[in-house]
């Protein structure tokens, strides 16, 4: 093995460990399953049905963390805002929970930020048209 | 009708760097302004003008804007006023914004009145009747604003109020160093939202009296009446410069915990396992503040019953005195009638323990379960950082497994269970002990050691532990479970064991019969049902056999043992070691049922991977199937 051979490899060597992090983190499987992760999907699909008419009508919005927020709570009968507050909150609880939990799963719990952050995106594209989601400033805007 | 030239002000374009260039603070300068204006229409030298209009052209602030104000002031009793604008709030759109009133009389000096003046703005709209008494002349300030049909919103919508009618009424006089006031709200009607918390009608009151002077707001007496709750008399004193309660003392009457609840508990709780409760009984509470500081409090429950609507855990007729102080310890005590936790059933207890401080102490305390109690010995616990940090010693006198599977809806089991713990800590929701709990279960024993639990009420508990089952009776485990009759004797190890959500997702089992001398026989239904937990093939290949006119084997061993992980199963026989991962030979079988004497019989596992969830319905179908006997 020559001079240049040995560089190329010493190169290619650097450049694999550069980008492992990154590879690595496209091998994290999403929808690993556990009985945790299948009882917060199922709390969430729940609730989903309760929280779609909010996104709907623009009262509850989708943050750029991946998680839900209340955005304009006029639209929504003054009863019932506590109630959308509640949910709010549960759904950001299971959100934060779901996060964790995958990125457990997949054995490496420091992912955590990154499948936030993956499935942040996620949710603004299954949004439907209408929805409101944060942009990446933080203002809102509407699919 | 005498005609005069209205006198007209001009003000145009003030905006924030006009008001900075003033020396005055906004707030003060706008203030200053009214007064002025409030102060020549108090003033009997501007007979000889019927109106005054000011006009603004713009007004603005980092969240506000106001243009095109236009307000007609007659400056005779009994006329119409009209205040117009466009408002336009953050980033919302521009809108008409408008107070009109029918008629404003001035019947004395320096007293203003209006009845049903109309609001209308997107923030605010309704009817107002306002009556205003300046300070002049000797006369203490007064002011009387009832509102009706009144709604307002804040843009975002989590402060809003509908339909509201209300009297508020503030009256102050001056002395020498401020203002003694008085004030009154009397909300009749209508709901409101203030985030977290909502009101669904009126028919609550304030009235408070007090000292307001540029140091300090005092509170002399002051009467809060809730409606269906109860009422609560404060006082106390705010240091405005310092902003700090250098005083504050307050008593509730017997609060109805029914409606407490869901009205102001509830939405401090949103985020703790006390988020969704039904509640009866009163609550008081009593407190103390001194220079920003809790100085003491006493908390007592009557006849409490508070349950939690998922069912994870109740407690009945409560009945509570929790004092505490800063300076000194205070014994604090709770009985209740019964409840469960986790559909465990909890007898009446009393406890008692001391709180000093931030710690609480008690040398023991008794909770009776089922027809056993559980004992928690040298019992402290500190409260850092906003949690509870729990330190005890426990131990459970035996309880029937009769009564405890039954409780928990499992299949009825014979035998007992007891626990000594020499330690268990309860630190940041993670639950660790330390010895073990011991079952005594099937005529052998099962070991509970390294428990830990995370969460056990949140969403997704979480358990880890290891399991140790020695010498069950076979005949008795299979007869509970339905399984098909073994006769003999069995160990088992569960290692590593994690339950997420009460569900396993990683163990390292190993079941064998134990060494020594007993009768081993395996009827002709177990050895289909172990052949069928490796997939239907096996269970065929039986009964075409001749094997099938026997009903009962004899064997030497058996043996299984399951490594999960990923909900899957890594399967082996009675050579098999859970702690390393079987080598992967699909084509060979591994032995399950090794046979021994006449008639022996051999069964082979070929599945060395079986999905945990697929095992699962597998084991169902096998005990569900075989509840009722079977003809051959």
């Amino acid at each position: 093995m020559n001079i240049k051979q040995t560089l190329t490899g010493f190169y290619l060597f650097l450049a694999v460990l550069m980008v492992a992090p990154i590879t690595a983190l496209a091998a994290a499987d999403l929808e690993v399953n556990t009985p945790a992760i299948s009882t917060l999907k199922n709390s969430m699909q729940t609730r989903h049905g309760q929280l779609a008419a909010h996104y709907g009508s623009g009262a509850v919005g989708l943050t750029r963390d991946g998680l839900i927020a209340v955005r304009d709570a006029n639209a929504v009968l003054l009863a019932q805002r506590q109630g959308v507050n509640s949910l709010v909150s549960a759904e950001n609880g299971d959100r934060n929970a779901l996060y964790k939990e995958i990125a457990t799963a997949n054995g490496h719990p420091e992912w955590e930020a990154e499948v936030r952050s993956t499935f942040a995106q996620r949710w603004v594209q299954k949004a439907q048209g209408g929805w409101w989601y944060q942009d990446a400033s933080g203002g809102w805007k509407q699919k | 009708m005498l005609s005069h030239a209205p006198h007209r002000l001009w003000f145009s374009g003030i905006s924030d760097a006009d008001l900075h260039r003033n020396p005055l603070p906004p707030a003060r300068r706008w203030m200053m302004a009214l007064l002025t204006l409030v102060l020549s229409l108090a003033s009997p030298s501007l007979h000889a003008v019927s109106s005054i209009t000011v006009q603004i052209g713009a007004i603005s602030s980092p969240n506000f804007q106001a243009s095109d104000l236009n307000l007609e002031l007659p400056l005779h009793s009994g006329k119409a006023v009209t205040l117009k604008t466009r408002l336009k709030q953050a980033d919302s759109s521009w809108a008409e914004a408008s107070l009109h009133c029918p008629a404003l009389e001035n019947p004395q000096a320096g007293m203003w009145r209006c009845r049903d003046a109309k609001l209308a703005s997107p923030q605010a709209n309704g009817n107002v009747s306002v009556a205003l008494q300046l300070p002049v002349a000797q006369q203490p300030f007064k002011a009387d604003l009832q509102l009706a049909a009144f709604s307002f919103s804040d843009r975002v919508g989590l402060h809003a109020g509908d339909k509201l009618a209300a009297d508020v009424s503030l009256q102050a006089t001056h002395d020498a160093t401020g203002w003694r006031w008085q004030a009154a709200l009397d909300w009749r009607e209508g709901e409101l939202f203030w985030q977290p918390f909502y009101f669904a009608s009126g028919g609550h009151s304030l009235h408070a009296a007090g000292h307001y002077s540029a140091q300090a707001l005092q509170v002399d007496t002051a009467q809060l009446k809730l409606k269906a709750v109860g009422s609560a008399d404060v006082s106390g004193i705010y240091n405005l410069s310092g902003k700090r309660i250098e005083q504050l003392a307050l008593q509730t009457s017997a609060l109805d915990l029914a409606t407490l609840y869901p009205l102001l508990l509830k939405p401090l709780l949103d985020k703790t396992s006390l988020n969704d409760m039904e509640m009866a009984g009163t609550a008081s509470l009593q407190l103390a503040m001194q220079a920003g500081e809790l100085q003491d409090f006493r908390l007592d429950l009557q006849q409490a019953d508070i349950a939690d609507r998922k069912g994870k855990f109740a407690l009945y007729k409560l009945q509570a005195s929790i004092p505490w102080s800063y300076d000194a310890a205070q014994p604090i005590a709770l009985d209740y009638a019964g409840g469960h936790l986790l559909d465990i059933p909890l007898g009446a207890a009393r406890l008692r323990a001391e709180l000093e401080r931030y710690s609480l102490r008690t040398p023991q305390l008794v909770l009776p379960i089922l027809d056993g109690a559980l004992t928690l010995n040298e019992v402290s616990a500190a409260w850092v950082n906003q949690q509870w940090h729990w330190h005890l010693r426990a131990d459970l006198a035996p309880i029937s497994m009769t009564e405890l599977s039954t409780a928990l809806g499992w299949p009825r089991m014979e035998g007992q269970v007891a626990a000594a713990i020499p330690q268990v800590t309860y630190s940041d929701g993670k639950l660790a002990t330390s010895g073990a709990m011991q079952f005594k279960l099937f005529d052998g024993t099962v070991t509970v050691g390294n428990l830990s639990m995370q969460t056990p009420l949140g969403l997704t508990p979480r358990l880890n532990a290891d399991v140790q089952f020695r010498n069950l009776d076979l005949g008795a485990l299979t007869r509970t479970f339905a399984f098909g009759a073994i006769e003999g004797r069995m160990d088992g190890d569960v290692n590593v064991l994690q339950l997420a959500n009460w569900k396993p997702v990683q163990f390292d089992a190993m079941f064998k019969s134990s060494a020594g001398r007993y009768p081993r026989k395996i009827s002709q239904r177990a050895v289909e049902n172990i052949s069928a937990l490796g997939g239907a093939g096996a269970a065929a290949a039986v009964q075409r056999s001749v094997l099938r006119f026997f009903k009962e084997f004899n064997y030497a061993r058996i043996g299984l043992t399951c490594r999960l992980r990923n909900s899957s199963c890594a399967m082996d026989g009675v050579d098999g070691n859970p702690a390393h991962a079987p080598v992967n030979n699909t084509a060979s079988g591994y032995v399950i049922v090794e046979g021994s004497g006449v008639p022996a019989i051999t069964v082979l596992g070929y599945n060395h991977s079986v999905g945990w969830d697929e095992l699962l319905a597998r084991l169902q179908r096998i005990t569900a199937g075989n509840s009722k006997p079977v003809i051959q």
